[in-house]
Parts: structure tokens; C-alpha cells; sequence
């Protein structure tokens, strides 16, 4: 064989989680030929030898050619575009990329015989419910958009995400993963936002449990999903629980310390010092914390190197 | 008379009281851990709490607690009657199994859905302990060899007109099932007192249905009386070992209805050794 590097396609490689991904697998596995792409330019080049970034628009023909190229054995797809901006407008554009494009890639992965495919999806699938229990299972329902439609493509690219991990579970391995908040110092999620901006408003009348993963732990655990995770919905998420307030504390930075029902009147005002999505006022109310036993069946040893007061220490590091 | 009233309004924290939690506390902490746990629990805040409420409890309320030989260090489902239309004997059944006993234990009661949500509130009581009421919650705790109250009437029980007061409602068979699933014992209570709070009620059913309220309670006062109030702790139920979890609703029946007799017989029998105080006074 001319090529007997093993091919690993990146959806989304320009993201912060996805470069450290990159950098993770290139580095453990010289024999692995990592493909990153993304619409967006890459912030830095990658130097090593086995790593190559394209950016490229997701339309059928690019990707179907990337496909048809490559014989790739996985796929991950990191791709989701972030409802970190969410609003009901630009929620036409989100579900023709994340629901779209979720499909696009799935049906080319099939059809293209790759091995394993990984996708990212998140916790915010399960909404922050006041009636949430503690502790919800991969099997808990996606309340996310009953409360707030504009997050109806990150629950609806799940669902479409895990029918057919088990529609095709004996042709292709799947994983989907259902992370806690991924907070680092290159992460631009709402979350490391909001921990990281100074007076944002912080509930006096609530305080919810929240678990944080530093972006380290999870680019290892995305890594690990390769060989060690076999197809199945897995939440990400540590131990450690934590409340919104503690978390507040450990970072330091000063907050705007108010009721959190008088915020959603002040919403407008508010958002011109913090520009917040609207769904993120009923997570800084509402718990939804995940259980992790699922993961931990399979990655037993050294599940994360970083505790949550580091994690969050490391986040300081984005002042 | 003016002496009892002042004594009664007394609601300082004596350097004795505080002694005495500080040391519960310390074992506290010990059990618990000092940080928070994954359902909000947060000693330090509780702590804070109780040193409000123990005055009320003492002073106010004058709480007598029976039966404290029967508690066993081991957890329970803590089983009680639900009176006096708002939480307070959630909240003096906590405050006397974290206080006044021999080995102190903070109680994970199971409070209605609507509770959870509220704000202020349901963050104050989670940091006491309290927990939203679902089975899977009751289940993990139970699992982490934590203690929970349950009251298996819900709102029913709490929320009665006063031709009820004193007559335990059905319980609901949530509560037995997880019992058996998780094979601790039950242990009944019944609190003697906490109906006078409020000692005339009306419930508007229609109205609170309307509004989207749990109930609504139309009282002549809404500051609670301070009728002086007795807890009384059962002896143990164990749930019997040819059951599980999903036995039929008709075996597992008569058990509950005896869980329910037992709690309504401490009831009847707290009834007759209760202190006087005018609005029991018939």
C-alpha cells in the first residue's frame, strides 16, 4: 500500500475544542493522518507533518469529494454551529447547518465506509428545568426547546444524531457525546463567557449546580472515544458538583449580583454591558447536572486530570 | 402571663444553643463533607439557617420530640404526616434529626415540584437539604446512605380545611416502591400541633386551580400562631422481603394503608397528651 496512514477527518477544526484534538492525536498517533475543515479560517497553522487543515464551505460536492478522496477511517463532526448567539433569527441558518449538515455528513460516512464517527453535542439538550432531577441519564428527555424554540436544532441534531447511530449501530461504530460545560482559556462558549466577563448578572434568588469539564479533559476524551468507546449516548461530565455562586467565587471577578426574575424585564438593558442568549438565564437559574456512570464504564482509569477548582483557575488564564 | 409571652417572642440565640450546634456541626461536617453536594446541600448556609430556626423551634414552637430511641444510625425513608398548610414540619423534623440527635443527620425532604422553582426559596432550602420529590432523586440518595422525608399525602395532607385537620389523607404508593426497591426501613411520624398554626382555614380549590397555584389556603392569620408542637417517632417498618418494587398495587396496598394507621394512631394518641394553648382549646 502506497498510503497505510490511517485517515482522520475533523468537521469543524477551526474551533478551539478541535484544535486541541488535532494537536492530542497528531502528536499521540505519528501514523495517523489527521484532515481538519472548517468555513472559518484556522487561527494558527498546524506545524506537524501529519496534520493538513482545508477550509472549505459544507456543501454537498466539497464534502462528497473529501469523502470520495480519502478513505477516511473516522469522522469526527465538531461542526455545530455554537447557539452560543442564539435568537430566533439566524435560527433558519442554524437548522440548515446543524440539521442539514448533520445529515449530509452521516449519509456520506455510510456511503463512504467509514469505521467510526464521533459527534459532539451537548448538555443543553435536557433543558435547565426547575423539575430536573439530579443526575439525569443519556435516556432523560431533550426538554431544551420547550421552554426555548430557538434551541429546537441543537436538541432536533442530537435526536437525528443518535436514530441513526442506532438505525446503522452494525454498519458503523457511533459515539455522541452529551458534554457538562467546557470551560478553557480557548473555549468561546457562552459559559466560559459568562464566568469570564465581569458584571454579568449573578442570581441572588437561585443558584443552580453546574459541572465543568476543562477543554483539556474533553479534547482527551474525544480522542479516547476512538478506540476506547463503543457506540452508545454518553455524558461527559465530572464528579464534582458545584454551584453557579462557588464557581463565580473561584474565577473572582465581580458580579452584578441581582434577583433573577427581575432580569428577563431588564433583558434589555442588560444585554448591552452582557450579550447574552436568552435560554442561558434559565441555566444560570435551573440545574442540569448529568450523570456520568455510562462514560466511566469504559474510560476507568485517569477519566480526567483536572479538577473542577483547577479547571476553573486554568480559566483565568483568558483574563 | 407577660413573662410566657416574652419568652415566647425570645427568638435569640442563646451562647448555650450555639455551643450545642456548633459541636452538631462539627460532626456534620465530618459526615457531609464541607463543600456542597450535587443537590445544593450547603452546610455552611445550613448552619447559618439553623441558628435562625433553632429559637423558633425551641421557644416558639417549644418542640418536644418522642420516640428518638427507635432512630438507629442507618438512613431511612422518614414518613410523616403533612399539617399546618405550609412546609414548617418539614422544616422542625429536619431541624430535630440534625439537633436532638444522639447522632445527627441532615434529612433530604422531598419538596413538591412547584417548591423548586421558586426563587429564594427553593435555594434556601436545598441548601438545608431539601430536594426536589422524584424517584430517581430518592433513589441516588438512598443509595449514598442519606436519610429523606417524604410525605406521601403531598399537598393534600398540607393544604386542609379545618373540619380535615388531624385526618391523614391517602398516602399516594410512590414512597413504598422506592422503599422496596432500595430495602430501607420506613419510619413513621406524626406531628401533633402544626394544624393550630393556622387554626381556621378555607381552601379555595377553584381558585388555586385557576391560578396555577398548588392550593390557597384562606386563613383568619397568616403569620403562624404559636401552638406549641410534639413529634412523635414510630418504630421502624421494614418493608417485607416477598415484595419488590413492581408487586401489584393490591399487594402492596395493605402495607401502606398500615403505614398510614400508624401515623394517624400517633396522631390520636399525641392528641390526648398535647399542651394546652388557646386555639387548641375546645
Amino acid at each position: 500500500m502506497l498510503n497505510s496512514k490511517k485517515k482522520i477527518l475533523i468537521i469543524g477544526a477551526a474551533g478551539g475544542l478541535a484544535r486541541i484534538l488535532t494537536s492530542i492525536l497528531s502528536k499521540e498517533n505519528p501514523n495517523y493522518e489527521i484532515i481538519g475543515v472548517d468555513s472559518r479560517p484556522q487561527v494558527e497553522e498546524f506545524k506537524r507533518e501529519n496534520v493538513q487543515f482545508l477550509k472549505i464551505k459544507y456543501t454537498r460536492g466539497n464534502f462528497e469529494k473529501l469523502f470520495r478522496d480519502n478513505e477516511f477511517f473516522a469522522v469526527y463532526h465538531l461542526a455545530r454551529m455554537s447557539h452560543a448567539y442564539s435568537n430566533k433569527s439566524n435560527l433558519a441558518q442554524r437548522l440548515d447547518l446543524n440539521i442539514m449538515g448533520t445529515s449530509r455528513i452521516l449519509e456520506l460516512a455510510l456511503k463512504f465506509h467509514v469505521k467510526k464517527m464521533i459527534i459532539l453535542s451537548t448538555y443543553h439538550v435536557y433543558g435547565a428545568l426547575s423539575d430536573n432531577p439530579t443526575f439525569l441519564k443519556e435516556d432523560a428527555p431533550l426538554k431544551a426547546s420547550i421552554n426555548h424554540p430557538e434551541l429546537r436544532d441543537v436538541t432536533e441534531m442530537d435526536q437525528l444524531a443518535t436514530n441513526w447511530m442506532w438505525k446503522n449501530q452494525h454498519r458503523i461504530e457511533t459515539v455522541v457525546l452529551r458534554p457538562c460545560s467546557i470551560i478553557g482559556p480557548q473555549i468561546r462558549n457562552s459559559m466560559s463567557q459568562y464566568l469570564t466577563t465581569k458584571y454579568v448578572p449573578l442570581g441572588i434568588d437561585y443558584n443552580p449546580m453546574f459541572q465543568f469539564i476543562h477543554e483539556f479533559d474533553m479534547a482527551n476524551i474525544l480522542a479516547r472515544s476512538l478506540d476506547e468507546i463503543p457506540t452508545g449516548i454518553y455524558n461527559v461530565a465530572p464528579d464534582e458538583v458545584v454551584s453557579l455562586r462557588k464557581a463565580k467565587s473561584i474565577i473572582g471577578l465581580p458580579s452584578l449580583k441581582l434577583p433573577l426574575i427581575t432580569l428577563t424585564p431588564m433583558a434589555l438593558v442588560v444585554k448591552k454591558i452582557w450579550n447574552f442568549p436568552d435560554y442561558l438565564i434559565e441555566y444560570i437559574k435551573f440545574s442540569c447536572v448529568i450523570d456520568n456512570t455510562e462514560l466511566k464504564k469504559h474510560l476507568k482509569k485517569d477519566f480526567l486530570r483536572f479538577t473542577t477548582k483547577e479547571a476553573l483557575e486554568l480559566l483565568k488564564l483568558k483574563l | 402571663m407577660l413573662k410566657e409571652i416574652i419568652d415566647t417572642v425570645n427568638l435569640k440565640t442563646s451562647p448555650e444553643d450555639r455551643k450545642k450546634i456548633d459541636q452538631v456541626f462539627s460532626k456534620l461536617y465530618s459526615i457531609y463533607g464541607e463543600s456542597e453536594d450535587p443537590w445544593g446541600l450547603d452546610l455552611h448556609r445550613a448552619k447559618s439557617s439553623i441558628e435562625y430556626i433553632w429559637p423558633i423551634y425551641k421557644n416558639y414552637f417549644k418542640v418536644r420530640v418522642f420516640g428518638k430511641e427507635n432512630v438507629e444510625d442507618r438512613p431511612y425513608m422518614i414518613t410523616s404526616n403533612h399539617t399546618g398548610q405550609v412546609a414548617i414540619d418539614g422544616m422542625l423534623i429536619s431541624t430535630a434529626f440534625a439537633i436532638e440527635m444522639e447522632r445527627p443527620r441532615i434529612l433530604r425532604a422531598m419538596v413538591e415540584r412547584f417548591f423548586t422553582g421558586l426563587p429564594f426559596i427553593g435555594t434556601w432550602a436545598a441548601q438545608g437539604g431539601a430536594v426536589l420529590g422524584d424517584r430517581q432523586n430518592c433513589e441516588k440518595l438512598l443509595e449514598r446512605n442519606q436519610s429523606v422525608l417524604v410525605f406521601p399525602e403531598g399537598v393534600r395532607g398540607v393544604s386542609k380545611s379545618t373540619k380535615d385537620f388531624y385526618k391523614v389523607q391517602s398516602f399516594t404508593r410512590g414512597f413504598f416502591r422506592i422503599a422496596l426497591s432500595s430495602g430501607v426501613p420506613i419510619l413513621p411520624i406524626a406531628v401533633v400541633g402544626a394544624e393550630e398554626l393556622f387554626p381556621y382555614v378555607y381552601q379555595a380549590k377553584t381558585m388555586a386551580k385557576k391560578l396555577g397555584l398548588p392550593a390557597l389556603p384562606l386563613s383568619a392569620n397568616y403569620i403562624p400562631l404559636p401552638s406549641p408542637i410534639d413529634i412523635y417517632i414510630g418504630e421502624p417498618y421494614s418493608p417485607p422481603d416477598h415484595l419488590n418494587a413492581d408487586s401489584s398495587d393490591k399487594d402492596i396496598d395493605h402495607h401502606i394503608f398500615e403505614i398510614e394507621s400508624i401515623i394517624q394512631k400517633m396522631t390520636d394518641e399525641g392528641l390526648k397528651k398535647r399542651r394546652k394553648f388557646w386555639a387548641n382549646v375546645k
